[in-house]
């Protein structure tokens, strides 16, 4: 999985010499990933959660095919059924299927958070780079910028964003990329101090100094030879992140400033679950599964990818 | 010491100035004119009320002057006015601000209470099923969404089992047994992940200080194993345990929106929240600016009261 996993660091090209050049890049890349999850079977939290991640990303990949009804087609008929063979999951109040909601639901909300942890990514990681690879002033002042951000309290924020998107009339996929837009925004900064901390590390090793003797520019070296190395600690924090990411989009959702009522929705069909909740409790129980199961998944694997990419925290 | 609290001081004001810009350009971002936002209903068709309207809230000048005008209200605290109860808005927030506090305390001081034990026992028998209970108890704790374990709390106590009051709140000043009463649910809900997330890092902060030369020195001058762990080893784990309950309870006071929702909690979440329902916009952006100047200083005193407790981490 990782570059850094040891089996790959003593890997022995057994290719020819005369190989060509794609033919040596498949090898390495199958070495690689066999090399990975050897890794990843020594620690059994990463194993289980990367079960549940592959899980949950087939079901959101075939979503449409899974699906037993319209997610959004009221049933008057058949209001507030009970779970049986015919609804999965039962019905809600305006007799529309459970089952195909969590389904359709869940597609929708594992998509805006890896796009908004992708997002921050893509913004923090050259913006550390940077900042831990200069250093000094570049460094001071990209850090107190860093620092001013991080200070800022996060729900608030998404608050006001999601006030303002709603007020603008934003509908379905605007919505959706203000969701993205705010979330990646977010995360960032903390995404920049990591980055930073291990491109400080990084900047100071002899490779740096073997690539600056072969005339690389800083420029290159940064983002060529530092920025791969920065990845490891980044991938475990936006593992989970991920899973953070997916209660906050469900809570601003609960609180009814996600998406428009008939879209399906894990936060906005367990707030529209409690008016029933005495009579039918069912109704509130399988979104609130659906959230704790993909949190759950990241955390799961993030913990245990740590574990595996830091040996000194191996044995906690 | 000094110094650095000097330096801190001066690193608030980017952070205040960020909060300030964000708040300001949210009402600036609304849709449609700003009058209409401002000024509520009436007051929109007449040319004459309109630019009396422009005059008073200084719109007839350039931006900058404007959001100058308004830093220097809010720095005499002169926050507005409400747009439905046409009262100070300083006046309706800080009315509220004690709920919210006292939740927040009562929610961290319960999940020290359950987390301290629990994450040293933890750590002290490693490995064994005291060990492994604790740990995958602590990791759903973070993966459950807190207003569904409130649902279901509520659910459970006062439907099934109706022991407890489903919503409200009684202040302490009141009628101190009637306002625990009401409290109980809430502060378990806030307190489970709080202590979810402490257990975690108690058992990983005590692993590490078990692993120090010092307890072994300690063992091998033949002190008992209790003393070893009571009196050496958790008061330095502690450390770490005290600091970031400590930031999480600023990040509380930015984070009860949803909780305070779901229990008609009279705190400044909810405050806020309904202000977003009522689009009653001077009250969103100045609880937004007054919880976050808060979490902001909260922030800074944990940090100066870390350096005082560790004088070991380095001051700058």
């Amino acid at each position: 999985m990782m570059e850094q996993a040891p089996g790959t660091r003593q890997r022995v090209d057994v290719l020819r010499p005369d190989e060509t050049p794609l033919r040596v890049w498949l090898h390495r890349l199958r070495q690689s990933v066999v090399a990975g999850f050897r890794e990843l079977r020594r620690s059994r939290t990463s194993t289980i959660g990367a079960a549940m991640i592959t899980f949950l990303l087939l079901v959101c990949l075939f979503t449409p095919a899974l699906v037993t009804h319209d997610p959004i087609k009221t049933n008057y008929r058949e209001r507030l059924a009970p779970v049986s063979a015919e609804h999965y999951f039962g019905t809600d109040k305006f007799g529309r299927d459970i089952y195909s909601r969590v389904l359709v639901g869940g597609q929708r909300t594992i998509t805006i958070s890896v796009l908004a942890v992708a997002f921050g990514m893509v913004l923090g990681l050259p913006f550390g780079v940077i900042s831990g690879f200069y250093g000094k002033a570049v460094d001071a002042v990209a850090m107190r910028f860093v620092d001013g951000l991080l200070a800022f309290p996060g729900l608030l924020l998404y608050l006001l964003i999601v006030t303002l998107a709603r007020e603008w009339k934003l509908e379905g996929f605007w919505n959706d990329l203000i969701l993205v837009f705010a979330l990646g925004f977010a995360f960032a900064p903390q995404v920049a101090r990591l980055a930073r901390s291990t491109a400080l590390v990084e900047a100071r090793k002899e490779y740096v100094e073997a690539a600056r003797v072969m005339g690389e520019r800083n420029i290159m070296i940064a983002f060529t030879q530092i920025l791969p190395n920065c990845m490891s600690p980044i991938i475990v924090t936006g593992t989970v992140r991920l899973g953070f990411v997916i209660l906050i989009i469900a809570a601003l959702s609960f609180l009814g400033l996600g998406t428009s009522p008939p879209t399906p929705d894990w936060g906005a069909d367990l707030s529209a679950a409690r008016d029933h909740m005495e009579s039918h409790p069912m109704i509130a129980v399988f979104p609130g599964l659906a959230i704790c199961f993909s949190v759950l998944a990241f955390n799961l694997f993030g913990d245990g990818l740590r574990d595996l990419l830091d040996p000194r925290l191996a044995d906690r | 010491m000094l110094i650095y609290t000097i330096n801190r001081l001066l690193q608030l004001i980017p952070v205040v100035l960020i909060l300030t810009v964000v708040v300001f350009g949210f009402v600036q971002a609304l849709p449609g004119d700003i009058i209409d936002s401002l000024g509520g209903q009436e007051a929109v068709e007449d040319p004459e009320v309109r630019a009396a309207l422009e005059k008073e809230f200084g719109l007839d000048k350039p931006i900058y002057v404007q959001y100058a005008r308004w830093v220097g209200k809010i720095a005499t605290g002169d926050f507005g006015k409400s747009l439905i109860t046409r009262r100070p808005v300083s006046v309706e927030l800080l009315e509220r601000i004690p709920a919210t506090i006292y939740l927040a305390l009562v929610g961290i001081g319960l999940s020290l209470v359950i987390a301290i034990p629990l994450g040293t026992i933890a750590a002290v028998r490693r490995n064994t099923k005291f060990d492994y209970g604790a740990q995958v108890t602590s990791l759903l704790g973070i993966s459950i969404p807190e207003f569904w374990f409130a649902i279901l709390c509520v659910l459970m106590f006062s439907l099934y089992f109706p022991i407890l009051p489903s919503s409200g709140y009684v202040a302490p000043t009141e009628d101190f047994a009637k306002s625990l009463w009401y409290l109980v649910l809430p502060a378990v809900a806030v307190g489970f992940r709080q202590a979810a997330f402490t257990t975690r890092l108690t058992r990983s902060s005590m692993l590490d200080e078990i692993s120090k030369e010092y307890v072994d020195t300690a063992r091998s001058l033949g002190l008992p194993e209790w003393k070893v762990i009571y009196k050496y080893t958790l008061r330095n784990a502690l450390i770490p345990t005290i600091t970031i309950s400590g930031l999480q309870l600023a990040a509380l006071l930015g984070g009860t929106v949803v909780l305070e929702t779901i229990f008609a909690w009279p705190g400044i979440g909810l405050t806020i929240y309904q202000a977003i329902q009522l689009r009653d916009y001077p009250v969103i952006q100045s609880g937004v600016l007054i919880l976050g100047v808060m979490v902001v200083a909260i922030n800074l005193m944990i940090d100066l009261l870390y350096r005082v407790l560790n004088p070991r981490v380095q001051l700058g």
